[in-house]
């Protein structure tokens, strides 16, 4: 899961810095901006559903962590 | 001559006018036995003496009830008690029993302090032989679990002691397991029970086995100084827990346990304290860690795919924007180049235009020149183009007409 997410994460930056590098041709742009919005997409559905996860465990730590 | 009667009645006060009444005596001996009814009786001989010396001299000594009933409390209180062997001096005078023709010795007090020392070293010389067999520190090198959760306790249910020992593991909100084994806790029948007890609990490899024991007086704690109790406690294979008594007790018991608690409440928290101590460290601490930490890491996620969607929105953009601005550029030339063009051939073509206009033949026409063809529409340049008869076009500025070949002239003429 962490793998998952710091490949796609470098994946993300290197298309970043492409651009910010002017690496980017025309013919490329489509292509890149595609494939970011993929992984911006997949970052943000893992995100979702992790926060969905940790939201039902949550309650669950805050009776261990407050328990006497 | 005397009367058997007369005789005793004559050493009777002769013994009473020496070691009667009023001339009580102290008289220090070992206890050779011991009997109570009521009343104490002691058969005391020279301490050190050996019992199968048929001659050694005994005193037959009694203490009546009004005075041995409070001595024995009091010795009862301290943990002490008259048995053979115990050396004492006990202060009196001396009776005579005619019809047994006994003389015997009336106790009016017995000398407790003394009691008591003895008492004291023989707790001492137990204490010297532990630790010269190593005994004081051989519970306390036994490994104990970080969550002494599985507890062995010997105690006696419904003492005080016992409910405040075991309140203390039911109000701390862990599971603790108790294996309780019931024994006595004070009295000659304990120390054989706590013993028992010890062995049967240290079978089940619990975590830890807790002895347990309200405050009392020393003779009700005696039981905890008895040898066979302080062994069993140094020889355990499971660490032993001690809550004897009140503050400032400290038994043979607690000197070679494990771990000693003042008060059996004590004994209690200590134990709580370790597993919450435990708990804290390893499950409390590390949640409470998470709860703080878990949204910082989401948040910081959620920020990161945020900053690269606006990033790639706006990276985009800029390409784009370059892109066009590129075109436009390459577009203005184009249409600037163009024009030029334009504008060139424009010139070009009006000189042209110009140049054209001078070579008009309607001009010339105009001037008074004609243009003459020949019947095919063939322009007649030369005489050799027509014969006589022929007849050709002649065409002027406003028309035309036909005229036919009469006469050809060279240029010469």
């Amino acid at each position: 899961m962490s793998n998952q997410w710091n490949d796609a994460a470098e994946e993300l930056n290197a298309i970043v810095a492409s651009f910010d590098l002017g690496e980017v041709s025309v013919d490329d742009l489509f292509a890149k901006l595609e494939r970011a919005t993929q992984i911006i997409e997949s970052l943000e559905e893992r995100l979702t559903a992790t926060k969905a996860k940790v939201e039902e465990l949550a309650p669950r730590i805050a009776r261990v962590a407050a328990s006497e | 001559m005397l009367e058997v009667g007369q005789f005793y009645d004559l050493v009777t006060s002769h013994l009473e006018a020496a070691f009667g009444r009023r001339q009580p005596r102290w008289i220090r001996g070992e206890v050779a036995k011991v009997f109570e009814k009521g009343h104490l009786y002691l058969d005391l001989v020279d301490a050190g003496s050996a019992s199968s010396d048929a001659k050694r001299p005994v005193l037959n000594a009694h203490c009546w009830t009004s005075v041995w009933g409070p001595l024995k409390r009091r010795l009862a209180d301290e943990g002490v008690s008259l048995k053979p062997g115990a050396i004492v001096a006990v202060y009196g005078y001396v009776d005579v029993y005619a019809p047994q023709g006994k003389i015997g010795f009336t106790v009016s007090a017995i000398d407790t302090a003394g009691l008591l020392g003895d008492v004291a070293r023989r707790r001492r010389e137990l204490i010297e032989r532990l630790g010269a067999e190593g005994l004081l520190e051989a519970n306390q090198r036994v490994p104990l679990s970080a969550v002494p959760l599985r507890v062995g306790l010997v105690a006696s249910p419904g003492t005080e002691g016992f409910n405040d020992f075991t309140g203390q593991l039911l109000n701390s909100g862990y599971s603790f397991d108790v294996r309780l084994v019931t024994t006595l806790v004070q009295g000659d029948q304990a120390p054989g029970q706590i013993v028992a007890a010890l062995a049967a609990l240290d079978e089940l490899h619990l975590d830890v086995i807790c002895v347990v024991r309200g405050g009392g007086s020393k003779g009700d704690l005696a039981c905890f100084d008895d040898e066979r109790v302080a062994r069993a406690i140094a020889t355990s294979s499971t660490p032993v827990w001690t809550g004897i008594g009140h503050t400032g007790d400290e038994s043979v018991a607690d000197l070679v346990a494990h771990t000693r608690a003042i008060t059996p409440t004590k004994l209690g928290e200590e134990l709580v304290t370790r597993v919450s101590a435990w708990d804290q460290r390893y499950v409390r601490g590390p949640a409470q860690r998470i709860e703080t930490s878990y949204q910082a890491v989401l948040d910081e996620a959620s920020e990161f795919v945020a900053e690269r969607r606006r990033t790639m929105i706006f990276a985009v953009r800029d390409r784009l924007r370059s892109e066009e601005r590129h075109l436009g550029s390459v577009r203005e030339r184009l249409l600037l180049e163009s024009r030029h063009l334009l504008a060139a051939a424009t010139a070009s073509l009006a000189t042209t235009r110009q140049l054209l206009a001078a070579y008009d033949p309607q001009r010339r026409l105009a001037q008074g020149w004609s243009l003459v063809t020949r019947h095919d529409g063939s322009a007649v340049g030369s005489l050799s183009d027509v014969a006589l008869g022929d007849t050709v076009t002649v065409r002027v500025s406003d028309g035309r007409f036909d005229a036919t070949i009469t006469q050809k002239n060279g240029e010469s003429t």
